[in-house]
């Protein structure tokens, strides 16, 4: 397979690991969008020196993760611009859009609330804590965790106790 | 809603998202393409536009130095064309460090430190330009004085009226120094706290 073609695959294959990373770090839907685009991008960048020396999953929540922490950076230092390709950009929203709309029968605008308080909770987080609880959520082990992250795994034990501690006190609120 | 509750919903909602297949080859690739990661690159216009005024300037000044006949004009022709020189060569070199960091390196940690550091790095750059500035505005008007009419501003009769209005700027630039030092205060100390929770 070409690695143009495999790089779609890729990226078809997982868009829903940029989906809810973007959701979790974006501001709102332009800056998501925006986000996105970033993320794809330095997959696309990093996807031949990527070569399987780690699992895809492994390198995608990895450079997602990155993109997400130096896109926030960029955004205070910048304020707020508009992307350039509008046609993209709807093209995009309309992409994005058809995740978001309740499908889902009677029970489905209140499914949608759960998962908008729960985006709330978890973008109430640091940095460090909304990249750990994300990966947990994903149902990492703390093994995986921590080849993600970088920090070892007692580590990731240590920190998601707490982190778990913080949101349940959160929610209780 | 509990933890528990939120990790089930969470593989809920996983599943619904991934289900989706909403993006299609074309925009993949189309998210390749250098020519829609213009955010970054606009900064980049913006700082390297100022960099290239800032080095006219300095140009300027340079070739016309020799009219600059007193010592204290001297000092502050040879202060701004300083400053005009080394700010916008540390502002571009720090935004191409950014520029040039191989996102898929590092692990969530290194990235977190990096851009904490290098964040760090901007917000002193900014806000030594900030204190600077004043002190460059009030530097620079008697060597353009000079350098334009010929005058030295020190000596020579001035009419009040270009005084009151560097007095409001001054006060102005003032004021805005000191609303910026609050920004870059909290900006720096959430640096901070994220190296030194990641030390814990």
């Amino acid at each position: 397979m070409q690695p143009k073609q495999d790089f779609i695959q890729t990226i078809k294959d997982n868009e829903g690991i940029i989906y809810k990373i973007t959701r979790v770090y974006a501001k709102d839907a332009e800056d998501q969008k925006d986000l996105y685009q970033e993320i794809v991008y330095q997959l696309w960048k990093s996807f031949d020196t990527f070569k399987g020396r780690s699992k895809i999953s492994t390198w995608m929540y990895r450079v997602a993760l990155n993109t997400s922490i130096a896109h926030l950076n960029r955004e205070k230092k910048k304020g707020h611009t508009v992307s350039a390709d509008f046609e993209l950009l709807d093209r995009f929203n309309a992409s994005l859009g058809k995740v978001q709309e309740p499908q889902l029968g009677a029970t489905g605008s209140q499914w949608q609330e759960q998962i908008d308080i729960l985006y709330a909770h978890i973008k109430e987080l640091n940095l460090i804590e909304k990249g750990l609880i994300l990966l947990f959520l994903e149902g990492k082990s703390y093994e995986e965790i921590a080849t993600i992250t970088g920090f070892t795994v007692t580590n990731v034990g240590t920190r998601l106790t707490r982190i778990k501690q913080k949101l349940k006190t959160n929610i209780q609120k | 809603m509990e933890l528990e509750e939120m990790k089930t919903l969470w593989q809920e909602m996983s599943v619904k998202v991934e289900k989706q297949q909403i993006i299609t080859d074309q925009l993949i690739m189309e998210m390749t393409q250098q020519k829609y990661r213009n955010k970054f690159s606009k900064l980049m216009m913006y700082e390297v536009s100022g960099a290239v005024i800032c080095y006219i300037m300095a140009v300027f000044m340079l070739l016309n130095i020799q009219k600059l006949d007193t010592w204290y004009l001297l000092i502050c022709g040879i202060f701004s064309v300083t400053f005009l020189a080394i700010l916008p060569f540390f502002s571009l070199r720090s935004l191409n460090k950014i520029k040039r960091l191989e996102i898929a390196n590092y692990s969530y940690k290194e990235a977190l430190v990096r851009f904490a550091k290098s964040k760090k790095r901007v917000l002193l750059l900014q806000r030594m330009g900030l204190y600077l500035s004043p002190l460059f505005f009030l530097v620079v008007l008697p060597v353009m004085h000079k350098m334009f009419n010929g005058k030295d501003m020190f000596q020579s009769d001035v009419s009040a009226f270009p005084w009151v209005f560097v007095g409001i700027f001054f006060v102005f630039i003032i004021l805005f120094s000191r609303w910026g030092y609050g920004c870059y205060k909290s900006m720096t100390n959430s640096a901070e706290n994220v190296l030194k929770e990641l030390d814990e």
